[in-house]
């Protein structure tokens, strides 16, 4: 470190130019760190440069201060600023030893005021939607049945407990898997980023949901980050987003695949109803059942008719074969007496009639005798009764 | 039935295999087989149903 030492002339301490401003860049050195709040008056960002150049206005008195900040931090803040915005610089009191400047050498910068943010999210909506990054034909379906819903949480109770309660209540046949970070102030972009990605690469998570209830208009900040809403649009599981309350649309709504008014509305999206979906599965079982009956009765019905004509086969036979025993019958009953004559017996006619009683003839009477073989003609001699 | 399929696969399956039966254009050996797999495939569902209590996994960001 070079000395600053004043060149004597007389009894007369001189200092050069640079030695001075030396001298007072290193008093200004040994201040803290602070936190200044200006109107941005004048804002220089240039690829080339290693700094970004801002002029902070107070708008009460119109006092001005130099502000720089190190591109590359500007950059990764991806807040988009633009002048007339109100924003908070924290750093440390500087000199441009060069020009005897003082100035603020800020180390990162935060927008102030909802009228700023919300300029500025409008202007990183416009450009998201032109990106395509909210259209609706890349919105997912959720999946009806879920293995694992991943929730992305702050150590907040209510919106988890409202968000597990439900989805117990609705359908205890699944696993939430919890991830708790960081969701407000500083670092919960790159926090919900990171948890997001751990939560999809969950082996049985195929949906998450992003929660937390409602808060002021800055903790909601994050939601609205540009890395957060990259990241929401690009996750390999659907994401629904339950952010604050009905009235709050972070950005990231408009990228998730679907979004809840509350914890418990996202619940009621990720999970299904198992009386529902017990009552559509004995639906289908019921259905089962009456068309395999319906079936096989049709198999039956087809079957009997196989069945009756098979009977009906043999009946047939029969009755041709009764027919034909009847003829013989009739033909053997035609018969029968010849069989007798021919034991020795004979018929006695008389007249035609075959006679059975004595008295049914007279003495005189013409008589036909039929044997087995021939016949007789005779006549009555007596009557014996 | 060691089934890696989701919920959703089983549950469509059950449901093809009710229209099919509905359509009736199958042979009766082909249906008895067919309402044999939607019994097997509705128990299937059923027994993904039964949990008493939602699991939960706690998962933490890295320190």
């Amino acid at each position: 470190m070079a000395k600053i030492e004043p060149v004597l002339y007389g009894d007369r301490k001189v200092y050069t130019v640079s030695a001075f401003n030396r001298g007072v860049a290193r008093f200004l050195g040994g201040l803290p760190t602070v936190w200044v709040e200006g109107e941005i008056q004048e804002l220089r960002r240039n690829a080339a440069w290693a700094n970004v150049f801002l002029t902070l206005k107070d708008p009460k008195t119109g006092a001005t201060l130099k502000v720089t900040i190190a591109r590359t931090a500007y950059d990764r803040l991806q807040l988009g600023l633009a002048e007339g915005e109100t924003v908070h610089a924290s750093g440390r009191a500087e000199l441009y030893e060069l020009k005897g400047e003082l100035g603020l050498r800020a180390l990162t910068l935060e927008r102030v005021g909802v009228g700023g943010h919300l300029v500025a999210l409008e202007r990183l909506k416009r450009e998201l939607a032109a990106e395509g990054l909210f259209a609706l034909e890349r919105k997912r379906p959720l999946p009806r049945v879920p293995r694992a819903v991943g929730i992305l949480t702050g150590a907040d109770a209510a919106a988890r407990g409202d968000l597990v309660t439900t989805m117990g209540r609705r359908f205890p046949a699944t696993k939430a898997v919890v991830y708790e970070t960081r969701i407000q102030g500083r670092g919960a972009p790159e926090a919900i980023v990171s948890g997001l990605r751990t939560l999809a690469a969950h082996p049985e998570v195929d949906v998450v949901v992003l929660t937390r209830g409602g808060g002021s208009f800055e903790d909601l900040l994050p939601f609205s980050a540009e890395l957060v809403v990259r990241a929401v649009a690009a996750c390999t599981v659907p994401v629904v987003s339950a952010v604050g309350h009905e009235q709050d649309s972070p950005l990231c709504d408009l990228a998730a695949d679907a979004r809840a008014a509350t914890p418990t509305a996202a619940a009621a999206l990720v999970v299904p109803d198992e009386q529902e979906l017990r009552v559509s599965l004995e639906a289908g079982r019921q259905r089962l059942a009456v068309s395999i009956r319906t079936l096989l009765e049709r198999d039956r019905a087809s079957l009997e008719r196989q069945g009756e004509r098979l009977r009906a086969a043999p009946r047939l036979l029969f009755e041709r074969r009764r027919a034909a025993l009847d003829h013989s019958g009739a033909r053997l009953q035609a018969l029968a007496p010849l069989a007798t004559l021919a034991r020795g017996y004979a018929i006695v006619r008389a007249g035609g009639e075959a006679v059975r009683t004595a008295e049914a003839v007279s003495s005189g009477d013409r008589l036909e005798i039929e044997l087995a073989t021939g016949a007789l003609g005779a006549r009555v001699e007596e009557v014996r009764s | 039935m060691n089934e890696k399929r989701t919920f959703e696969e089983l549950e469509k399956e059950l449901q093809d295999v009710v229209q099919r039966l509905e359509r009736g254009d199958v042979a009766v050996d082909d249906a008895i087989a067919l309402f044999r797999r939607g019994e097997e495939l509705y128990r299937a569902c059923v027994e993904r149903l039964r949990a008493a209590d939602l699991r939960i996994e706690e998962l933490k960001p890295p320190a």
